[in-house]
C-alpha cells in the first residue's frame, strides 16, 4: 500500500501538477479578466447586478448592434483602421529598408545614427507629448489623421528597426551577392531578397506594432479632440461618459474595441513567436 | 565566353594588402584554377573580378574592355558559391530562372530556359521544391544549374565542392569538366584542394600571401615548381627540401649526394626531391640521402617512409605496398639527377643548373 503511494506522487508527478497548477493560476490571473468583461459584454446590466460572475445566458448579441449604431462607433473603427494600417504599412517599410541599410552597409556615421534613433525610445512619451502638441500645431497637423500616422511612425520605428536588423543580420550576405551577381539592384535586392526572406521577422514587427498602435491612447487624446477624426481608444473613453451607469454596455463597448486585436493575435500568435525565436536563414 | 585579363590586380583594406600585383591572362574557354592556402588572396581575386569587391589597384579587362568600374550586375559574370546561396524562400525553377528573369522577360523562353537546363543536370523532378527540401548535392546542383541557365561570358567558382561530402564531391568534379567541356565556358575556380585543382584545371595559379607564386598546367607546376613555397603546397606528400651545398659536380645533402652540374662550388642551396622520385639503393656512394627509418604508412597500394637524415623535417620516400623497408633500418635512396630540383637558400627561388643565378 505505501508502495503504491510513493508511485502515485513521484517527485516528477508533484512537480509535473505544481507546474500545471502555476500555469491553471497564471491563465486565470491574465486571462480572468478578459473572460469576466467578454462576459459582462453578452448580459444586461440588471443581469449583471443580480449576480456579476454569473455565465451569460441568454447571450444578448443585439447589445452590440446598438453599441455600435448609438455612439459613433462606425467612425471611430474606420478611423483606427485607416491611421493603425498605413502607420504599420509605413513602418514596414521605412523600417524594414533601415534595418536593411544597417544590417548590410558599413557607413560613416552608422554607429551615431543608430545611437540617435534608438536615444529617443529612453524619453517616456509624457515628456515629449507636448513638444509634439506644438510641433503638430505649428505644421497644420494638430487635429490631423496624416499627423497621428507620422507620430505613430516615429514613436515605433526604433522597435521595429532593432526587431528586422536583428533579423536582417542574420541572412547569409552570400544571398545578396548572388542575386547581385543575378542582375539584381540593391532596391530590388530588398524587396526580393531581404523582405521575403524576412518575413517571419516582418510579421512579428507587423502584429506588435498593429497591436500596440490599436490601443494606443496617450498621442491620440492629444492631438485629436474632433470627434470625427477620434480612434476607438477615444471613442471607448467617451462611451464610457456617455454610459456611466450601464456597465453591461461599457462592457459591450470595451469588447468591440478589444476584438479585432485579440482575433489578429490569435490567429497570428504562431508567426509571432515563430519570428521571434526564429534561427538563420538555411 | 571571354578573355579575362588581370593587370597588376590589388586589393587593400585600410593599410592590410590582401592582394598585390597579380598579372594573368584567362584564355577563352579556358578553365582556371586559383589554389593556395587560407588567407592567400584567391577569394578576393575571384570576388574582385565578380565585381563583389572594389579594385584598389590594377585594372581588370574582360574582352578587352575595362572593367574596374562595372557594377557587378553588368559584367555578365555568374558566380557559384561555397555555401550555393539559394534563395530559401522560392522554389528550384524560380532559384534557377530568377537571373533570367532580369534579362529576358518572356515568361515562355524562361520557363523553356530552366527546364533545358534542369533537364541537363538532373533537377526535372524538383523543381518545386524548396531548398530546404534538397539535400546537399541537389542543392550545390541547383547553385551550378543557376549559372548556366545565364549562359554568362565568365563562370566563377568560389571552392564550390567543399560542403560535399567525398564521394559526392568526386562525381560533381567529373561533373564539373564535362560542363566546361560542354560549354566551352572561361571559368576561373578558386579552391584550397590541390586534388581539385591538378584534375579540373587547365592552367593553375598558385597564390600564396596575396601574390601569385605561380601560373602553369598542372603537371608544370608539379614539376617544375617555381619556390620552396609552392614546392611544398603541392604533392600529398609534398616535395622533400633538403639543405644541400653544391661541389665540383656534385650537389651535397649532407647525408649523400647527386651528381649535378652547372654550379659554382660552395653555394647553399635548397635541393627538391618528389617522394615518388626517391628508390631505395644498396649502393651508399649513389645516395643522394641516407638515414634511418622513423615511421612507415602503408596506404594500401603504396608505402610512404619517414627518413631521419638528420635534419630538422624527415625526408618521405612513397614506395609501393612491398617495399622492403623495415622500422630503424638504415635507408639509403636515390634519385635520378634529372627529377632533382633545386632552389636558393635565402629566396626559396628555383633555381636551374648552368643559369647565372
Amino acid at each position: 500500500m505505501a508502495a503504491q503511494t510513493r508511485t502515485r506522487f513521484s517527485p516528477a508527478g508533484l512537480r509535473m501538477a505544481a507546474l500545471m497548477l502555476f500555469i491553471a493560476l497564471y491563465t486565470a490571473y491574465s486571462a480572468g479578466p478578459f473572460v469576466w468583461v467578454a462576459s459582462m459584454s453578452l448580459r444586461t446590466t440588471s443581469e449583471i447586478a443580480a449576480n456579476p460572475y454569473a455565465l451569460p445566458w441568454p447571450l444578448h448579441f443585439d447589445k452590440f448592434a446598438s453599441a455600435w449604431l448609438d455612439s459613433n462607433y462606425d467612425t471611430y473603427f474606420f478611423n483606427s483602421v485607416v491611421i493603425v494600417l498605413s502607420a504599420v504599412a509605413l513602418l514596414t517599410v521605412i523600417g524594414g529598408m533601415a534595418a536593411h541599410c544597417f544590417a548590410r552597409y558599413t557607413f560613416r556615421f552608422k554607429g551615431l545614427l543608430y545611437f540617435l534613433i534608438f536615444s529617443t525610445i529612453i524619453f517616456p512619451p509624457q515628456v515629449t507629448v507636448i513638444g509634439l502638441f506644438q510641433i503638430m500645431v505649428e505644421y497644420g497637423l494638430y487635429n490631423n489623421r496624416l499627423g497621428l500616422v507620422l507620430v505613430y511612425v516615429s514613436i515605433q520605428l526604433p522597435v521595429t528597426i532593432y526587431i528586422l536588423e536583428a533579423f536582417f543580420a542574420r541572412i547569409p550576405k552570400d544571398l545578396f551577392e548572388a542575386a547581385r551577381m543575378d542582375g539584381y539592384s540593391e532596391w530590388a535586392i530588398f524587396w526580393k531578397i531581404s523582405l521575403p526572406v524576412a518575413l517571419p521577422a516582418i510579421s512579428t514587427t507587423v502584429i506588435l506594432n498593429t497591436i500596440l498602435l490599436w490601443n494606443e491612447f496617450l498621442y491620440a487624446v492629444v492631438l485629436i479632440t474632433e470627434d470625427d477624426k477620434r480612434t476607438l481608444p477615444l471613442g471607448v473613453l467617451r462611451f464610457l461618459g456617455d454610459q456611466l451607469e450601464d456597465v453591461g454596455m461599457i462592457a459591450t463597448g470595451l469588447m468591440i474595441a478589444i476584438v479585432p486585436v485579440v482575433l489578429i493575435y490569435v490567429f497570428f500568435s504562431e508567426r509571432l513567436i515563430q519570428g521571434m525565436t526564429a534561427g538563420a536563414v538555411k | 565566353m571571354a578573355i579575362v585579363k588581370l593587370d597588376q590586380l590589388g586589393k587593400t583594406y585600410g593599410k592590410v594588402v590582401a592582394v598585390s600585383d597579380v598579372n594573368m591572362t584567362i584564355g577563352d574557354g579556358e578553365f582556371m584554377v586559383l589554389l593556395g592556402p587560407s588567407g592567400c588572396g584567391k577569394s578576393t581575386t575571384l570576388r574582385m573580378i565578380a565585381g563583389l569587391e572594389n579594385i584598389t589597384e590594377g585594372e581588370l579587362s574582360i574582352d578587352g574592355q575595362r572593367m574596374n568600374a562595372v557594377p557587378a550586375k553588368n559584367r555578365d559574370i555568374a558566380m557559384v558559391f561555397q555555401s550555393y546561396a539559394l534563395y530559401p524562400h522560392m522554389s528550384v525553377r524560380d532559384n534557377l530562372g530568377f537571373g533570367l528573369k532580369r534579362r529576358q522577360t518572356d515568361k515562355a523562353v524562361v520557363r523553356k530556359r530552366v527546364d533545358e537546363v534542369a533537364a541537363s543536370i538532373g533537377l526535372t523532378e524538383y523543381l518545386d521544391r524548396k531548398p530546404h527540401a534538397l539535400s546537399g548535392g541537389q542543392r550545390q546542383r541547383v547553385a551550378l544549374g543557376r549559372a548556366i541557365v545565364r549562359d554568362p561570358k565568365v563562370f566563377l567558382f568560389d571552392e564550390p565542392l567543399s560542403n560535399l561530402d567525398a564521394a559526392l564531391r568526386v562525381s560533381t568534379r567529373a561533373e564539373l569538366v564535362r560542363l566546361h567541356r560542354e560549354l566551352k565556358a572561361t571559368m576561373i575556380y578558386v579552391t584550397h584542394d590541390q586534388v581539385e585543382a591538378m584534375t579540373m584545371g587547365d592552367r593553375v595559379c598558385i597564390m600564396n600571401n596575396g601574390k601569385v607564386a605561380q601560373i602553369g598546367s598542372p603537371m608544370e607546376v608539379y614539376l617544375n615548381p617555381a619556390s620552396t613555397f609552392v614546392a611544398s603546397f603541392l604533392g600529398n606528400p609534398p616535395m622533400n627540401l633538403v639543405p644541400a651545398t653544391t661541389g665540383e659536380g656534385v650537389v651535397e645533402s649532407g647525408s649523400g649526394r647527386i651528381a649535378q652540374n652547372g654550379f659554382q662550388p660552395g653555394r647553399k642551396l635548397v635541393l627538391g626531391l618528389r617522394p615518388e622520385d626517391l628508390c631505395p639503393t644498396d649502393k651508399v656512394e649513389d645516395a643522394v640521402v641516407s638515414g634511418r627509418v622513423t615511421s612507415l604508412e602503408s596506404l594500401g597500394a603504396e608505402t610512404l617512409v619517414h627518413i631521419d637524415t638528420g635534419g630538422t623535417k624527415p625526408v618521405i620516400l612513397r614506395g609501393g605496398r612491398n617495399i622492403p623497408a623495415q622500422l630503424d633500418q638504415t635507408l639509403h635512396l636515390t634519385c635520378d639527377p634529372a627529377m632533382a630540383r633545386y632552389f636558393d637558400a635565402e629566396t626559396g627561388v628555383a633555381i636551374i643548373p648552368g643559369e647565372q643565378q
